[in-house]
């Protein structure tokens, strides 16, 4: 919808990986010229849908929940991925689609990074727990490089303590914050003071993925800064793409 | 006017009416028409034997304005400018945008403007839709945006603010919040541009909006409508009563009373442009625009105007149709508005459903709004009244002046010398922290510089927790080529004040060394020229003068001055701003994984200082930081810059080059410490052999075309046979310290991590 802006980069990387992606408009689905579950993967890019004047992502979801509402609960019941970056991942939690659990609603929460302003910069992450779709992508280094860019990606938890022991537990916690060695750290490599370094949430079962980072951006070592193969955004991509055709 | 429902146009009476009077009439209907163009003015319409409308004197005063019709530089701008072409080029300074050959199937679009004026009262509107603005240039000759650039310029951030102005620091926060919110809401990466702070950018600073966009060759879109019968759509934003009579403010100096042009300034909603940017692509994907033009000064009258009149037609337009933001307005506000987010397309009617299809489905406000035709008159109809009928070529070519002007005298160029300071290493560490040298950061990192995927190199680059300035941005636009986009802009307005021509130089050389060093061959340039009175000789000189320079510096190397931008009325109260080119220099790269970092990348490396230094302080930080009034600036050897390009050229192609950047704000020690930044990699440097005099001619001096470049020892051999200018020797690269020495005396000796610090909280207090 207007306002979102990642998708060039997102249509680029499935289809690097194999995928054959489309761009859905929302009006296409309020229409009912297109609808989602015809597809295999769903992927909610990133940006500043209807420009984040309201709460980031409401409108966006509002909008979808109308139009879509049944198809992706459907959608979701047959495992099929959805993946939700930065703005989309705003929109997923306001979707409930994450962290997936009905006694987990609205004890996750999006907000103002702690600087208080719009950051741009590359941070790194590690796999925290296991996940069916991203599976063995993430090993053999401690700390992956991935970009970030926004203003409201601190996720605050209700109780943060209990919270965080029950989404650890629960497999819902993915990515976590790190420095270059792989070691939790503060501000910068936590670029937005997320409680417990949390980059990124998964369903319990896998396949709703939410993330700040943005793996599209950075698909090729020329891409990042420590120009690393491979990079970040490929193992994410032929990972979830890999998972999809399996099914 | 609420009551006054379509409201048709009013008669102006001229006709019989003493020239006398004439001015009273501008001024009153705020046309910033002189008092010889309002005589021209009212002659045609004796010609005609009638008076006109009051849409008709506005039209006029619109096509008429400094900013539409560039009556004051035009002269010059084609007496110096219009021979520099190369056969890359395929459309310079004829459309919206300059259109440049990238590879075989593709051309890359791009343009800078200046957002002045509007900045001055409301910063962050001004800047914001300056953004917009610069974005639609290129979109509408049917190119995807996929860079930004901006370069700044505000007054001293520590001298609040005068009386009638507003502060310094807030105006810096809020134009940075503007261009910051606008870009990131647009999905367009900001990579590069410059910043820089002088008391005489107090009440006028400058916003210098610059975008580069790629296309298909064969898709390009021009600015001009060869169909009769086309039907010409508006599509994006509503039309209201923001951004009334923008292009006239933008023609005169700020009057120091906001509230007098607040109305002036446009509004931006960039969630409904990058909506309009989608459908633009769509339409052009489908192959159906036969000509479009962005809605920007002047609104519908000058997009209308010249629309038409570039394809050698004019056009029927039905004012009425025009969809409105407040229902009462009247024809001629309807036609001047500046509203932003609008862009004015020509079809034939039978692709009019495709479009309308393209444009609902993005949630754009869109209608037909005229009918284009053969002759001479452009004709608009009101509710079925015609309420203008005028003739497009009197109407839409404008005056041109050759107004006078003066050079500057003829001086010999006096070097100022400062007392060699007690402590150098303090200075130095003053000098990282200045305003116009210490890390843009704050400002930078509140830019979404990496959406879209595509920048290799953005403006800050280095280790993840090291970062250092880039030389120049690197964006790789096409998905399967590594064919790559090097991107700066520059200015260096302290030379420029000191000596016009010698300081445009600089700023051509430096910006030239900026896409050399980071791997690219310069291949066009974009100016963007902010000035002060045009009717003061004296400004108007120093403009002719680095117009000269211009044309001078690209006829030497062969680059072609695509598009560009003239600013004029830059001042406040008298006091006019320092004369500003700025340029926005392209080059290409043919492999963007070989970029060249900007940083030291290892230890036990050596340092080559290539290029002759002469010492002068001229139009320096250095100078500015102490408090110099500047008077002059330095030399710049273009035969050396040449030779420098060669040496260039055979480094990188025979992989010598490990990193390399430019020496220039802040001289020798600001570039080594810039250096030594990106990866916290120290330096140990003897700077003995170099040229220069004292020790602070040495460590801080601008002048010259240097560049340092880092480069392992086991290809150091290779150096003599690929280097044709003055190459040196100056250092390793060592550990976790700048120590520099002279003589067998050390002058600096700091640890890599303070230096840093001092450079990174320069500007962070400020933000």
């Amino acid at each position: 919808m207007e306002g979102t802006n990642c998708e060039y980069e997102a249509f680029e990387s499935f289809r690097r990986s194999g995928a054959k992606p489309e761009y859905v408009h929302i009006k296409q689905l309020e229409d009912r010229r297109k609808k989602l579950t015809d597809f295999d993967i769903i992927f909610f890019p990133g940006g500043f849908s209807a420009g984040d004047y309201v709460r980031a992502g409401a409108i966006f979801a509002a909008r979808v929940k109308a139009a879509s509402g049944r198809d992706i609960s459907e959608f979701n019941d047959s495992h099929r991925p959805i993946i939700g970056v930065c703005n989309g991942f705003q929109v997923m939690v306001e979707l409930g689609l994450l962290p997936g659990e009905s006694r987990l609603e609205k004890r996750v929460t999006l907000t103002f990074n702690s600087s208080g302003r719009f950051e741009c910069r590359k941070v790194f992450v590690r796999i925290a727990t296991r996940n069916r779709m991203i599976g063995s992508a993430y090993v053999g280094r401690n700390a992956w490089e991935i970009p970030v860019a926004h203003s409201e990606g601190r996720i605050v938890l209700d109780y943060p303590e209990s919270t965080f022991n029950y989404l650890s537990d629960g497999g819902n916690i993915l990515f976590q914050y790190v420095d270059p060695e792989g070691n939790p750290a503060g501000y910068p490599w936590n670029p937005n003071g997320s409680y417990g370094n949390i980059a990124a949430l998964s369903n319990s079962y896998g396949n709703s993925i939410g993330l700040m980072p943005h793996p599209e951006r950075i698909y090729y070592a020329y891409q990042a800064a420590e120009k690393l193969e491979p990079a970040a955004g490929k193992q994410f991509f032929d990972a979830i793409v890999a998972y999809s055709k399996s099914l | 006017m609420p009551g006054r429902k379509r409201k048709a146009a009013q008669i102006v009476k001229l006709i019989g009416l003493d020239d006398s009077r004439l001015p009273a009439i501008s001024k009153r209907m705020k046309l910033g028409l002189s008092a010889d163009e309002m005589i021209m003015l009212k002659n045609y319409f004796l010609s005609l034997g009638r008076d006109p409308r009051d849409i008709e004197v506005h039209a006029m005063a619109q096509a008429w304005s400094e900013h539409c019709c560039y009556k004051s530089s035009k002269f010059y701008l084609k007496k110096y400018l219009s021979g520099l072409r190369q056969e890359y080029v395929i459309l310079a300074m004829e459309d919206d945008a300059g259109v440049v050959e990238f590879d075989s199937d593709h051309v890359y679009v791009l343009k800078m403007e200046s957002h002045n004026h509007p900045s001055a009262i409301e910063p962050y509107g001004g800047a914001a839709t300056g953004v917009g603005g610069i974005i639609r240039d290129v979109l509408c000759m049917g190119a995807q945006p996929v860079a930004l650039l901006d370069s700044l310029f505000f007054g001293d951030l520590k001298s609040g603010h005068g009386e009638g102005q507003l502060d310094q620091r807030f105006v810096f926060n809020r134009a940075v919040a503007g261009i910051r919110d606008y870009g990131n809401r647009m999905g367009i990466p900001t990579v590069a541009g410059s910043l820089a702070f002088d008391r005489s950018y107090s009440g006028n600073p400058l916003i210098n909006a610059g975008c580069i966009g790629v296309a298909r060759r064969k898709d390009i879109v021009r600015s001009r409508v060869t169909q009769s019968g086309d039907l010409l759509v508006v599509a994006g934003g509503k039309t209201g009563r923001d951004g009334i009579h923008g292009v006239n403010f933008a023609s005169r100096s700020v009057s120091g009373k906001r509230e007098d042009d607040i109305g002036s300034v446009q509004l931006g909603n960039p969630v409904t442009e990058e909506a309009l940017t989608h459908a633009v692509l769509e339409a052009m994907e489908a192959g159906i625009l036969d000509g479009m033009k962005d809605l920007g000064g002047g609104g519908l009258s000058s997009a209308v105007g010249e629309l038409c009149y570039a394809g050698g037609l004019s056009a029927v337009v039905f004012l009425d149709r025009v969809p409105l933001k407040e229902e009462d307005m009247q024809p001629w506000e309807i036609w001047v508005s500046e509203s932003q987010e609008r862009m004015l397309m020509a079809i034939s009617e039978k692709n009019l459903p495709l479009l309308d299809a393209i444009l609902e489905t993005w949630g754009l406000d869109h209608a037909v709004i005229a009918r284009v035709k053969e002759g001479s008159n452009l004709v608009i109809e009101f509710h079925g009244e015609t309420v203008l009928d005028l003739d497009l070529a009197f109407m839409t070519s404008g005056p041109i002046y050759c107004r006078n002007y003066t050079l500057p005298e003829k001086k010999e160029f006096t070097r100022t010398q400062p007392k060699e300071p007690a402590d150098l290493n303090s200075l130095a560490l003053e000098m990282l922290a200045d305003f116009n040298i210490c890390s843009r950061e704050p400002v930078t990192r509140t830019y979404d510089f990496t959406v879209r995927g595509s920048t290799i190199v953005g403006p800050l680059t280095g280790s993840i927790d090291a970062e250092t300035h880039s030389d120049a941005a690197v964006v790789k636009p096409l998905e399967d080529s590594f064919r790559g986009l090097v991107l700066t802009s520059d200015s260096r307005p302290i030379m420029v004040a000191g000596d016009p021509y010698r300081g445009t130089l600089n700023t051509l050389s430096e910006a030239y060394r900026n896409i050399l060093v980071t791997g690219g061959f310069p291949h066009s340039v974009v100016d963007s020229m902010n000035f002060g009175n045009p009717e003061d000789p004296g400004q108007l000189g120093k403009f002719v003068e680095s117009l000269r320079a211009i044309r001078d510096f690209c006829q030497k190397f062969s680059l072609p001055v695509v598009s560009g931008n003239v600013s004029l009325y830059n001042q406040n109260r008298d006091q006019n701003i320092k004369p500003t080119p700025v340029i926005f220099m392209t080059g290409i790269i043919d492999d963007v994984r070989k970029a060249i970092p900007s940083y030291f990348t290892g230890e036990g490396n050596s340092i080559y200082l290539i290029g002759n230094e002469d010492g002068d302080l001229s139009g320096s930080c250095l100078l500015h930081h102490l408090g110099y009034e500047n008077t002059s600036a330095p030399f710049v050897d273009l035969d050396e810059l040449s030779s420098l390009r060669k040496s260039m050229d055979a480094l990188i192609s025979n992989d010598v080059i490990l990193a390399a950047h430019d020496i220039s704000d802040g001289g020798l020690f600001v570039a080594l410490a810039e250096m030594a930044f990106g990866r916290s990699i120290g330096a140990s440097v003897d700077i003995s052999e170099t040229n220069g005099g004292r020790p602070i001619n040495k460590l801080f001096a601008e002048s010259g075309n240097r560049v340092l470049i880092e480069v392992a020892p086991e290809k150091e051999k290779l150096l003599s046979s690929l280097v044709t200018a003055t190459i040196k020797k100056i250092g390793t690269t060592l550990g976790d310290r700048i120590v520099i020495e002279n003589v067998n005396m050390n002058l600096i000796d700091v640890k890599v991590e303070d230096a840093k610090r001092a450079w990174s909280e320069g500007l962070s207090k400020m933000i």
